[in-house]
C-alpha cells in the first residue's frame, strides 16, 4: 500500500496522462485491425481509461494536493480544467464511436483522439511559455489530423479543412512572435510571474498581449473572420463537428484563461483597452445571436451560439476589469460558462445529429413536431434549452454593483456593459425559444413521424437533464437560503 | 511584411511565405534580446528549436495535405484566387448553400 502511495505521489499531476498513454499503447497493437469486435473492445478500454483518468485526476488532487514546478502548475483551476477536458473527451468518444465505427481507420482515429486529449491536458496544466507553446501547436496539429481522418471519404470538404487550419497556424505563429516580445521585456517564463513583477508596465508586454489577443481572436474565428469555420462546420462529418466544438474550443478558452490576468491589468489601466474589449464582446455577442437567429440550418445555429458564448468569456474579462466582479468570480464565471456550454450542447448535438443522420438534412424544419412524436426527448431537450436561463447569473453582480448608485454616476462604459448583457440575454432566449417552439409545432404534413433513437441515447440525454436539474434546484435553494442539510458545500460560493 | 503579405496575397504560396516572415522576425527578436539583454542565455535557443520544429511540422502537414489530397481544380484555385481573410455575406447572414 505504501508503495502504491509512493508511486501515486511521484506521478501526481500525470496520473491521468499515464492512464491515457497506456490506452494509446494498447490500441497501437490493433491499428491495422478492421474487426468490429476489436473496435468494440477498444472503445470499452478507452472509455474505462478515460473514466479512470477522470477519477485519478480528482483523487490525486484531493489526496496529494496541488503541484507546481517550473514547467507545470496543477492547482484547483487546473484540476477542474483537466476534468472538463476528460469529460468532453468521454463524450467525444461517444460521438466518434456512433458515427465513425464503420470507418476503416477507426482505431487510428481513436489513437489520434487520445493523443489530442493528452495534448489538451498538458496545455491546461502547462505554466512555462515553452510548454504552453509546444503543446498548443501539437494540439492544433493533432486536431487537424483527426478531422482529416474523420473526413477521409468526403472529397468536397478538403479545401475547407485546409482553409480552416490555415488560421490556427497563424495563431501559433503569432503566439511565437508574442512570446519573443515577452522575452524581450523580461526573462520570466511564466504569466503569473510577469503579472507580479515590476516589468508588467513594459510596452513590449502590452504589444505582446495585443498580438496574443489577435491570435486568440483568429483561433476562435470570431466575427467577422468566421467564414472558414462556418463553411467547415456546414460540410463536416458529424463527429468532427463535435471535435471542433467540444475539444478545440474549450482548449482555446483555457488558453484565454491563462492570459486573462494580464489583460485585466492593462484594461484597468487604460480606458482605450477597455473600450476595445467591450466593442469586441459586443460585436461577438450580437453577431453570434443574430446570425443564429437568421439561419435555418441547425449546424449553423449551434456554430453561431458557440461564437456567442466565446463573446461571453470576453465580456467576463471586461466585467472584472470594470470592477463589477472579482478575479475569483471571473474564474468561476468562466468555468461555469464552459460547463454550461458542455452540458447543454453535448446532449443537444447528440439528438440533432441523430435526426440529421436519419433525415439527411440539417434544416430546422426537421425538428418541427419532434416534441409531439418523441415526448420524452422533447421534454428533456426543453429542460436543457431552459438551462440557458442559468446564464442570468451574470445579472446578479450588475444589480449588486449598481444598487444604491445614481444612474448618471454609473459611467458610459458600465452602461454599455449593461446594455450588452441585456441584449445578449434577450437574444439567447429568443434563440432557445425559437427551437422549443419548433419542437411543439404541428408538422407541415400533419403526420407525426416518430424518430427511433438507440436506447443508450435516452440514458445519455437523461443523465445530462438530471445533472442540469440537480444543479438548478441546488443553486435555487442556495439563492433562497434554504438549507436542506444534505451536504456542507455551496455551489454558488466555490472559489479557486 | 508578413502581415501585409497575409492580407494582400492572392495565392497560397505567398501566404506561407508571409508566415515565414513572421517566424523569422520572431527568431530575430529572440536572438537579439538574448544577445543584448540576457548575456546570450540558453533559453531562447531552446525556445527557437522547439518552436520552429513544431511550427514547421504543422505547416508541413498542411502543405503535404494540399499536395496529396486536393483536386487539380482546387489546387488551381489556391494558386490563382485565394484569400485568407475572404468575407462573404453567407458567413453570418442567411444560409450557406452547398
Amino acid at each position: 500500500m505504501n508503495f502504491l502511495l509512493y508511486i501515486s505521489e511521484k506521478t501526481n499531476p500525470f496520473q491521468s496522462i499515464i492512464v491515457l498513454s497506456g490506452a494509446i499503447f494498447i490500441s497501437s497493437f490493433f491499428v491495422i485491425s478492421e474487426r468490429r469486435a476489436v473496435k468494440r473492445f477498444l472503445i470499452t478500454l478507452i472509455s474505462i481509461s478515460l473514466i479512470l483518468a477522470f477519477y485519478l485526476n480528482i483523487y490525486s488532487f484531493i489526496s496529494i494536493g496541488s503541484f507546481s514546478n517550473f514547467l507545470l502548475s496543477f492547482e484547483n483551476l487546473q484540476m477542474i480544467e483537466v476534468s472538463i477536458i476528460i469529460f468532453s473527451a468521454l463524450n467525444l468518444l461517444f460521438f466518434i464511436s456512433m458515427y465513425g465505427i464503420d470507418n476503416s481507420h477507426f482505431i487510428k482515429i481513436l489513437s489520434l483522439f487520445l493523443f489530442s486529449t493528452i495534448c489538451a491536458i498538458f496545455l491546461a496544466i502547462a505554466r512555462n511559455f515553452l510548454l504552453i507553446f509546444v503543446t498548443l501547436v501539437i494540439f492544433i496539429l493533432v486536431i487537424f489530423q483527426l478531422i482529416t481522418a474523420l473526413n477521409l471519404k468526403i472529397d468536397r470538404i478538403r479545401p475547407y479543412i485546409m482553409g480552416y487550419f490555415l488560421r490556427p497556424i497563424l495563431t501559433a505563429i503569432l503566439f511565437f512572435f508574442g512570446f519573443s516580445l515577452f522575452y524581450g521585456a523580461t526573462d520570466f517564463k511564466d504569466f503569473s510571474q510577469i503579472l507580479q513583477s515590476e516589468y508588467i508596465s513594459n510596452p513590449l508586454i502590452a504589444l505582446g498581449l495585443i498580438i496574443f489577443g489577435v491570435a486568440v481572436y483568429l483561433y476562435f474565428f470570431l466575427f467577422p473572420f468566421q467564414g472558414p469555420y462556418m463553411k467547415l462546420v456546414k460540410r463536416n462529418e458529424l463527429s468532427s463537428n463535435a471535435v471542433i466544438w467540444f475539444s478545440y474550443f474549450p482548449v482555446g478558452i483555457f488558453m484565454l484563461m491563462k492570459l486573462d490576468g494580464l489583460y485585466s491589468f492593462f484594461i484597468e489601466k487604460n480606458n482605450l483597452y477597455a473600450s476595445i474589449f467591450l466593442i469586441i464582446a459586443f460585436i461577438c455577442i450580437l453577431a453570434g445571436s443574430i446570425g443564429a437567429f437568421k439561419t435555418n440550418s441547425i449546424r449553423r445555429i449551434i456554430s453561431f451560439l458557440f461564437l456567442f458564448f466565446i463573446g461571453i468569456f470576453i465580456l467576463n474579462i471586461s466585467m472584472f476589469s470594470a470592477g463589477i466582479i472579482t478575479r475569483l468570480s471571473m474564474a468561476w464565471f468562466n468555468i461555469a460558462n464552459t460547463l454550461l456550454m458542455m452540458f447543454s450542447f453535448i446532449p443537444i448535438y447528440s439528438i440533432f445529429s441523430s435526426i440529421e443522420k436519419s433525415t439527411d438534412s440539417d434544416s430546422i424544419s426537421n425538428i418541427r413536431g419532434f416534441g409531439r412524436s418523441n415526448i420524452y426527448m422533447g421534454i428533456n431537450l426543453t429542460v436543457i434549452f431552459l438551462s440557458w436561463l442559468g446564464f442570468a447569473y451574470h445579472i446578479g453582480p450588475f444589480i449588486k454593483y449598481f444598487s444604491g448608485t445614481n444612474f448618471l454616476e454609473i459611467g458610459v462604459i458600465n452602461v454599455i456593459l449593461l446594455l450588452v448583457i441585456a441584449i445578449a440575454f434577450i437574444f439567447l432566449l429568443i434563440n432557445a425559444f425559437r427551437i422549443i417552439i419548433q419542437f411543439f409545432k404541428k408538422p407541415l404534413t400533419g403526420v407525426v413521424e416518430k424518430i427511433v433513437f438507440p436506447r443508450f441515447l435516452y440514458i445519455y440525454v437523461t443523465f445530462f437533464t438530471l445533472v442540469i436539474l440537480i444543479a438548478a434546484i441546488w443553486g435555487l435553494l442556495e439563492i433562497l437560503n434554504v438549507d436542506i442539510g444534505i451536504m456542507n458545500f455551496k455551489i454558488t460560493e466555490l472559489s479557486f | 511584411m508578413g502581415v501585409f503579405g497575409i492580407f494582400y496575397s492572392r495565392d497560397i504560396i505567398s501566404v506561407f511565405i508571409s508566415y515565414q516572415f513572421i517566424i523569422i522576425s520572431a527568431v530575430i527578436n529572440f536572438l537579439n534580446f538574448s544577445q543584448f539583454l540576457y548575456q546570450s542565455s540558453l533559453w531562447d535557443k531552446i525556445f527557437i528549436i522547439f518552436g520552429i520544429t513544431s511550427l514547421y511540422f504543422l505547416m508541413f502537414c498542411i502543405i503535404y495535405y494540399i499536395y496529396l489530397k486536393l483536386d487539380i481544380l482546387d489546387k488551381e484555385a489556391l494558386y490563382r484566387d485565394f484569400k485568407l481573410f475572404k468575407i462573404t455575406r453567407s458567413d453570418w447572414w442567411g444560409e450557406d448553400n452547398i
